[in-house]
């Protein structure tokens, strides 16, 4: 066990922090790069692929893409609890707020429960579907339809989370996340709302692919995303280190 | 609930107003959830597991856009009930006398609980999405909803195992809970524990729309929820006077 | 790391509010704005089908909404000037009214979408699906702003949380809802 006292070992944390704490934070960005890459480059579910192909449109995705869904998703396989690691910081730092532990609960919770069908799903469907390139197509067709809806689709999970970690920053008497991130956190719940409607149309502005229900989410997602890890490191840097270690 | 002035900046107040808010979220989400499965065809009355895939089909084909409206609001509206329980959490916290180890595994248990149920809401979405798919795969998706949707109850009656136990560790002269709820806790676990048989029964009360595996399995979860609101109102209250936040 | 009390920031400042809500009102409203540019690109795309399916919007509900958001706002806009002169009991009664015109327009807009369901434009039709998407989000605006100025009226009955600045938050969220129906009404209502 080190002797060294955090600020000497941890160069950023020059403001205060604990050093287990930035660990997290620092992670928390690096994840969410890898994740991007996986997501975007290599097995290319975002942009997710168009709802209105058919069965044989659908075995050529595979087709194409064959090799890096398998990297991708396999890699992904092994850096899954990097999303509950995230999550947990989330949690965490909710945990510091003045009201206590229910909201930081109800956004575990929430968020927990999105990693299944809202990332676990499409990577074993995709998984599945590019293990045998040869299945009927009509089955490769249901991997595709069932990967792309429940990633996209996972909707209640994120909303509830989204919801509590609002509500909890706006009744925040410690500032540990500034109020307009409570309002960033509402516009993700109605990106979530208006995503409903992909379960509906299979092109258009409001399909999985669409301007609205997929393009629009995405740019208010990258604001809410990008907005939390600057705000994860300041509340890092602001908890004093000889804070007590939280129930 | 009226804060009282003095209590206002205390940390108990807000702590209080969290739970709160989280309690009241049950019945609003609650009544949407309610209009929700009335409002879908698949269950007025459950859908047969004995239904041809051609049948099946035709079902998803006739109803399409009532199934698909029931089953996104399932989607987005049903993990929303998540902060009434985090308040079961935040109470056997509360508990004296013991660790908080119960607390931990029924917060465990219960966001995998919601898991499931959010995993059946996508397979009854994606078997709605295309009308023209073979009826053969409509059938497959069907037949993984209602599985996953009412067989799967370890994680639930964990939950209420969990609950009586951590009332029955409870200290006997100030309990959290009174010690009746946790009787009731296993009543209920006992109701829905028949439910895993829907996985491998095609007819009768133990079907995915027989007369335990869907109504009583379903209706003592909802009985639970309704009969633990008002439990968690009074503790609640109890609560805030405790410690000094709301008048007595 | 404290934030700057709001009401000291006031001071300092011409901006009425709080600077939190400011940014989600402007965030808000280049969201919306989004939506707009997608809903006109798709009209310039079926020009004759958008138009038809206009015709079967009834308009004069349509307008009976934005005279009650407006006036609402008008109120609203009162209660604020009331807070400022100390008059807390006149506030109240104000906000409690620009509420109950939110109330009426939901209940005017869930009119709207039944018979319009009934009569059988669902989101099937693409013009429809953009009202139904574009008027439901609003509605949820509408709602939350209903949470907004109730919980103003909780804290104006309490004598120790009367501030002004929490007055002026409210109606600055309550004004950019009223806004948005505007730009809505004229886009879906009015626009030929």
């Amino acid at each position: 066990m080190s002797v060294l006292t955090p600020e000497q070992v941890s160069p950023t944390a020059t403001d205060g922090g604990k050093r287990d704490v930035w660990w997290m934070t620092w992670f928390f960005p690096a994840w969410y790069g890898v994740f991007g890459v996986i997501i975007c480059l290599l097995t290319r579910v975002t942009p997710p692929p168009r709802p209105d192909v058919t069965a044989a449109g659908k075995v050529a995705f595979f087709a194409q893409h064959h090799l890096t869904i398998q990297i991708g998703f396999t890699v992904l396989l092994v850096l899954l609890g990097g999303a509950a690691m995230t999550n947990g910081l989330v949690a965490y730092q909710m945990k510091r707020m003045s009201v206590g532990s229910a909201f930081a609960y109800g956004y575990l919770g929430g968020m927990s429960v999105g990693a299944i069908p809202g990332f676990l799903l499409v990577t074993v469907c995709f998984l599945t579907a590019a293990f045998r390139p040869d299945r009927n197509p009509e089955l490769t067709s249901l991997l595709y339809d069932l990967g792309m809806l429940s990633y996209n689709g996972s909707l209640g999970c994120f909303s509830v989370a989204y919801l509590v970690l609002a509500i909890a920053i706006l009744y925040d008497r410690n500032e540990i996340f500034p109020k307009w991130f409570a309002y960033i956190s509402i516009w993700q719940i109605v990106t979530e709302v208006i995503a409903t409607q992909m379960f509906v149309f299979g092109s258009g502005p409001f399909a999985w692919n669409g301007s609205i229900a997929f393009w629009l989410a995405v740019v208010v997602f990258s604001v809410w995303l990008g907005a939390l890890i600057v705000l994860l490191r300041r509340a890092a840097a602001a908890e004093p280190v000889d804070a007590p270690a939280l129930d | 609930m009226q804060v009282l002035e003095q209590a206002e900046e205390l940390p108990a107040a807000g702590n209080l107003k969290a739970q709160w808010v989280s309690l009241w979220t049950g019945p609003v989400v609650g009544v949407v959830l309610l209009a929700a499965a009335l409002a879908f065809p698949g269950f007025w009355p459950p859908m047969s597991p004995t239904w041809s895939a051609g049948q099946v089909a035709a079902f998803y084909a006739d109803h399409t856009a009532w199934i698909r409206a029931g089953q996104v609001t399932f989607n987005l509206c049903g993990i929303m009930i998540l902060p009434f329980f985090t308040v079961i959490v935040v109470q056997m916290k509360r508990m004296k006398g013991q660790s908080h180890v119960f607390a931990y595994c029924y917060l465990t248990a219960l966001v995998s609980g919601a898991t499931i149920f959010a995993l059946s809401n996508i397979f009854f979405l994606v078997a709605a999405f295309r009308p023209e798919r073979n009826p053969e795969l409509v059938q497959l998706l069907n037949d993984l909803a209602w599985i996953v949707f009412i067989a799967p109850v370890g994680m639930v009656v964990s939950q209420f195992v969990l609950l009586a136990l951590a009332i029955y560790f409870d200290d006997r002269t100030d309990p959290v809970f009174p010690r009746w709820v946790g009787h009731f806790s296993l009543i209920i676990a006992a109701a829905m524990v028949p439910a895993a048989a829907a996985a491998v029964f095609q007819t009768g009360p133990l079907a995915w729309d027989g007369i335990w595996s869907f109504w009583v399995r379903n209706g003592a979860y909802v009985a639970f929820v309704v009969v633990m609101f008002f439990v968690l109102r009074n503790t609640l209250r109890r609560q805030a006077i405790d410690e000094g936040v709301i008048a007595a | 790391m404290t934030q700057t009390d709001p009401a000291t920031q006031l001071e300092s400042t011409t901006l009425p509010g709080d600077i939190n809500m400011w940014v989600m009102v402007l965030g808000d409203m280049v969201i919306f704005a989004g939506y707009f540019v997608i809903f006109m690109i798709y009209r310039s795309m079926n020009r004759q089908e958008f138009l038809h399916a206009q015709q079967h919007l009834n308009i004069a509900i349509g307008v009976t909404n934005t005279v009650i958001l407006l006036t609402s706002s008008w109120v609203v806009a009162l209660a604020v000037q009331a807070v400022r002169a100390g008059e807390f009991e006149k506030s109240t009664r104000l906000v409690l009214a620009g509420g109950v015109g939110g109330i009426a327009f939901m209940v005017l807009k869930g009119y709207e979408w039944a018979s319009k369901i009934a009569a059988g434009h669902t989101n099937s039709e693409t013009f429809y699906s953009f009202y139904y998407v574009i008027t439901g989000v609003h509605l949820l605006h509408v709602l939350i702003g209903l949470i907004v100025l109730g919980v103003l009226v909780r804290e104006l009955r309490n004598p120790a949380k009367r501030r002004p600045w929490m007055a002026e938050t409210g109606a600055t969220y309550w004004h950019m809802v009223d806004l948005l129906w505007v730009i809505i009404f004229a886009l879906f209502y009015v626009m030929r």
